[in-house]
């Protein structure tokens, strides 16, 4: 349904996207992540037939967005960054323009816009000044326009900007809702709004896409190292090169003595994915006469890939594993929350 | 065809409906009326105005002096009243035509509009007919009194100079809306957009100047493109099939512009 084919755009010697591509079934909820400026809102414009690309080409429906602008037009709603209103208007004025404007025969404008305003709660407003709205209803009067002509394609800027966290949950419904006979681009820069609601998330940062994968593969595909960290009690040295002789293990660290009783160490293994590890390291440590006190397992979250693939510093500080095999998908710097053993 | 009527008559509809939401409107309305009102009196009975002219013309004739031609009221009013609306339009149509596309683009509305199934054909269309119909809703209490005053004259003077000079009053109008809504397309400052407009008006009226102060087929030539002087030949009741181009050429140059200029802006827009 969407077709983004190496796609660039530079404003003059700046280049805002370089060589994008990615896609988007359809009925599929389509992420596009990214921190600021990474050029997803660039790339929204260009597919909305906003703006021209340098280079590449983006494909709607099967319509090319620069040739065949007005049939792209046709069958895509559109959120822009900011939402596009008329102060002046009537929120219902409003949509019965935008209805007009999008090409909805008239004996089904006021349906469209009925449904259209059910969909975002805007039933109470209908009659309201569009001046006078808080930003969240000005927000959901910018879905509602997208969807009033109930296009194939709805490309949403940073849907949820401005909304409470209330708003935000409904229209993620609503979107959810939305998806099957609708496909849907939504770019964004929070995490839980694509684990939530995309089907599949395209990850942008400084212009290039850094990976393409549904929420749950790009997560196990970052955890396919492990990471434990561990507190024993006794000679480190041994510790150390018990644990370095296990198969799966790929580097042991120290980590700092702080806030540790004496004869006490702190150390982080990274290893191969493996669900048997953690008995392997606590067997030999104990059979050994070393005492564990501590065995923790490390697992990447979204917020960790996205982290990582968008953050182009070195990650400081006692991070594991310099061994960074693809260079696109660098180390996850895990978080202390899952599973002590 | 009939979808491009409909959205022509769409941004129509919303243009002319946010004429009513905003205030600005209404003040250049009242202070046009104000002003147009004033020099309707004015021009009528003040000491220069053209009842004491045609007195003295009268008192010429008594006196003997057959050679001043014969002073016809109804026509010298009709001309120097239109051609007073003339000047006073223009500083009216900048404050007219400056949020076109201005506002527009403050607002982000372009976006949604150049993203609609829509071409930037028919919202120039639909703009400059909304804006244009404002202006002739502005116009038309002044000719009332000016038709009631027109009435009064004796002889009675049929209409048709009157309803010429009108017709050349709204295409100069139009002409210039065209134009400053061009203008407008290229910024999202409403006043540089006013301020810009008011400037090429002056540039109008260099032109006018300077094809009269110009001698030969060179002035004659630069008068051919005047607006002014076939705004002034519409008032003095001469219909030039020339002049009814020129103004129609303009107000094409000025969609042509406008849809060229939302083209490229959103090709370029950074």
């Amino acid at each position: 349904m969407i077709e983004v084919e190496h796609l660039s755009k530079a404003y003059g010697s700046t280049t805002a996207i370089r060589d994008i591509t990615f896609g988007a079934q359809p009925g599929e909820i389509l992420g596009f992540l990214g921190p600021n400026g990474a050029g997803k809102t660039t790339t929204m414009r260009i597919l909305a037939g906003y703006l021209p690309a340098s280079e590449g080409t983006a494909r709607v429906a099967g319509y090319d967005v620069h040739t065949d602008s007005m049939a792209v037009r046709q069958r895509i709603g559109y959120l822009p960054e900011s939402p596009p209103l008329y102060p002046d208007m009537t929120v219902q004025g409003f949509l019965n323009f935008v209805a007009k404007i999008k090409g909805v025969p008239a004996d089904l404008r006021q349906k469209r816009a009925d449904i259209a305003m059910d969909h975002c709660g805007l039933l109470d407003k209908r009659k309201v000044l569009i001046r006078k709205l808080s930003k969240g209803y000005r927000q959901r009067v910018g879905i509602a326009q997208a969807i009033i002509h109930d296009p194939p394609v709805i490309i949403l800027d940073e849907p949820t900007v401005g909304l409470d966290p209330r708003q935000i949950n409904e229209v993620r419904q609503l979107i959810k809702g939305l998806a099957g006979s609708h496909t849907i681009i939504l770019s964004t820069h929070i995490l839980p709004e694509v684990s939530m609601t995309c089907d599949r998330v395209t990850i942008i940062n400084r212009g290039q896409v850094v990976a393409t994968d549904t929420p749950d593969n790009l997560t196990t595909r970052l955890s396919g190292e492990a990471v434990y960290e561990l507190e024993v009690r006794g000679d480190v040295t041994t510790a150390q090169r018990l644990l370095r002789e296990l198969t799966p293990v790929r580097q042991v660290t120290q980590l700092g003595p702080e806030h540790l009783p004496e004869h006490h160490h702190r150390l982080r293994v990274s290893a191969e994915a493996d669900r048997a590890l953690g008995g392997l390291i606590s067997s030999a440590l104990v059979n050994a006469g070393l005492e564990l006190h501590e065995l923790r397992r490390q697992q990447a979250t979204l917020e960790d890939v996205f982290l990582n693939l968008t953050t182009t510093e070195p990650t400081t500080g006692a991070t594991a594993s310099p061994e960074t095999p693809d260079p696109e998908l660098p180390t996850v710097e895990p978080t202390p929350e899952q599973s002590e053993t | 065809m009939t979808l491009l009527l409909k959205n022509i008559l769409a941004i129509y509809q919303r243009e002319l409906q946010s004429y009513f939401a905003s205030p600005l409107p209404y003040i250049i309305a009242a202070v046009f009326w104000l002003l147009g009102g004033f020099f309707l009196v004015a021009i009528l009975l003040g000491p220069q105005g053209i009842l004491a002219q045609a007195a003295m013309a009268d008192q010429a004739v008594q006196m003997g002096m057959p050679s001043s031609p014969p002073f016809d009221v109804a026509y010298e009013f009709n001309k120097a009243y239109v051609g007073l609306l003339g000047s006073l339009s223009m500083f009216v149509l900048p404050m007219l035509s400056m949020g076109l596309y201005a506002d527009e683009r403050k607002q982000g509305t372009l976006e949604l509009l150049a993203t609609s199934p829509v071409t930037n054909w028919a919202v120039a269309l639909g703009k400059l007919l909304a804006v244009v119909s404002f202006y002739i809703a502005m116009v038309l209490p002044l000719m009332v009194c000016q038709s009631i005053a027109l009435g009064a004259a004796e002889p009675p003077t049929g209409s048709g100079v009157f309803l010429l000079s009108h017709l050349g009053l709204v295409l100069m109008a139009a002409s210039v809306l065209a134009l400053g809504m061009f203008i407008s397309s290229l910024t999202e400052s409403t006043v540089l957009a006013a301020i810009m407009t008011f400037a090429l008006i002056l540039l109008l009226w260099l032109v006018d100047a300077v094809a009269q102060g110009l001698p030969g087929v060179v002035g004659s030539a630069i008068a051919h493109l005047s607006l002014l002087k076939h705004f002034t030949d519409f008032t003095e009741g001469i219909f030039d099939t020339g002049g009814l181009v020129l103004f129609l050429s303009f107000i094409g140059l000025g969609l042509y512009l406008t849809a060229q200029s939302i083209e490229t802006l959103r090709f370029q827009r950074s």
